[in-house]
């Protein structure tokens, strides 16, 4: 008899039930490595922001743009080995608190990245440290499903929500279908939302305009 | 002292610093205070045309500003030296990389000016570590007015699309 193994849902699992589900208007911000590859590859549009590198960056600069465009639902995809180089920011989302933030956390135990090393801690519960930090809508999830439950819901917050994903490792790198040039990924997003832009005055005093 | 110097010298330049940023539009500061940056941050957090975000550390203040001008809202980053220091990566990898326009407001701390002896390493480090990651700055000439230091900084981020520092005194920035 052959015992089947428990394996946890792919990263793919997770952003298919994502791109099927995502909410009107949203924008997508996704950590580096297969998380944004794997997103291009499977979901690339102009709302969509690569990060190229800067670990542990995603969150906190996602969280900015939820602030400056609070009328979008914001998504950010970051990873568990990210979020713990930058475990502050997690305090700062709940402190802050944008309901229209929502925090996706790949938790594959390993820095998929860069190889696949051990985390620090590989075993922490990420949605009760959400919780902990202020976000009190932490929840950890296990099944794609449930993460499509939770997108098409919808449901009406007070502040930023917290989906700890649990998720096998991929740590063969996907291609992204086209180049992820950080400076055309920044001002096609821009273009994309409408973002004001600077006008500037001959000797300064220039200032955004527009959006 | 002539007259224009001794009207220089009475202005009260953390003011100049705050009327300049609502003048030219900053929505949004993100910081991580310091002795001297603590007072002028309360001041913007009641401002009713700027969001005041604290940060835990200086990389993730930077990333949150990144984030708050990618969303279309002019941002500064009020910082100490010793934050310039340690947000290093996320400077070049991110903000440099995607070429944000941030302006930089910084005490320097560490001179021959500050009091605080335990500062001197950070003074000492942070002009050579600035020109090293090739971060645009500038240290504020205390003998002209603050107001268009600022601006002149601000308009360089944004027509260099870069970020760019101003290195502060005390007496530029603590309220």
């Amino acid at each position: 008899m052959v015992s089947a193994a428990i394996t946890r849902p792919t990263r793919a699992d997770y952003y298919r039930a994502l791109a099927d589900n995502l909410p009107p208007q949203a924008l997508v911000v996704t950590s580096l490595g297969n998380a944004s590859y794997l997103w291009a590859k499977l979901h690339e549009a102009p709302e969509n922001f690569y990060f190229e590198d800067a670990m542990g960056l995603a969150l906190p600069l996602a969280l900015g743009l939820s602030i400056a465009q609070p009328s979008r639902p914001v998504i950010v995809v970051e990873g568990d080995g990210a979020l713990l180089m930058h475990m502050g920011a997690l305090v700062t989302v709940g402190a802050v608190n944008p309901a229209n933030l929502t925090v996706l956390i790949i938790q594959n135990g390993v820095h998929a990245a860069s190889g696949g090393q051990a985390l620090t801690n590989a075993g922490l519960d990420l949605a009760q440290l959400a919780r902990a930090s202020g976000i009190a809508s932490s929840e950890n999830i296990e099944k794609p499903q449930a993460l499509a439950d939770k997108l098409r819901a919808g449901t009406a917050r007070n502040g930023a929500e917290c989906l700890v994903l649990a998720t096998e490792p991929d740590l063969d790198v996907v291609r992204p279908p086209v180049a992820l040039n950080p400076v055309v990924t920044k001002q096609r997003f821009q273009t994309a939302i409408g973002a004001p832009r600077y006008v500037h005055a001959l000797f300064g005093g220039g200032k955004l305009e527009g959006g | 002292m002539s007259g224009v110097l001794a009207t220089q010298a009475d202005a009260h330049r953390p003011s100049d610093v705050l009327n300049t940023l609502k003048r030219l539009g900053f929505g949004a500061v993100v910081s991580v205070p310091d002795g001297w940056l603590g007072k002028i941050l309360v001041r913007i957090e009641h401002e009713p045309t700027m969001r005041l975000v604290r940060a835990t550390h200086e990389e993730e203040a930077l990333a949150i500003a990144c984030g708050i001008r990618l969303g279309g809202i002019r941002t500064a980053l009020l910082v100490q030296n010793a934050g310039v220091l340690s947000m290093g990566a996320g400077m070049v990898s991110l903000a440099q990389r995607y070429q944000f326009p941030l302006l930089m407001l910084v005490s320097y701390r560490g001179t021959p000016d500050d009091p605080v002896f335990y500062h001197v390493p950070k003074g000492r480090a942070t002009e050579p570590v600035l020109r090293g990651i090739g971060l645009n700055y500038t240290v504020v000439d205390r003998h002209r007015p603050i107001g268009p230091q600022v601006e002149h900084a601000a308009t360089y981020a944004e027509e260099a699309s870069c970020p760019f520092a101003l290195l502060l005194s005390r007496e530029d920035i603590q309220w």
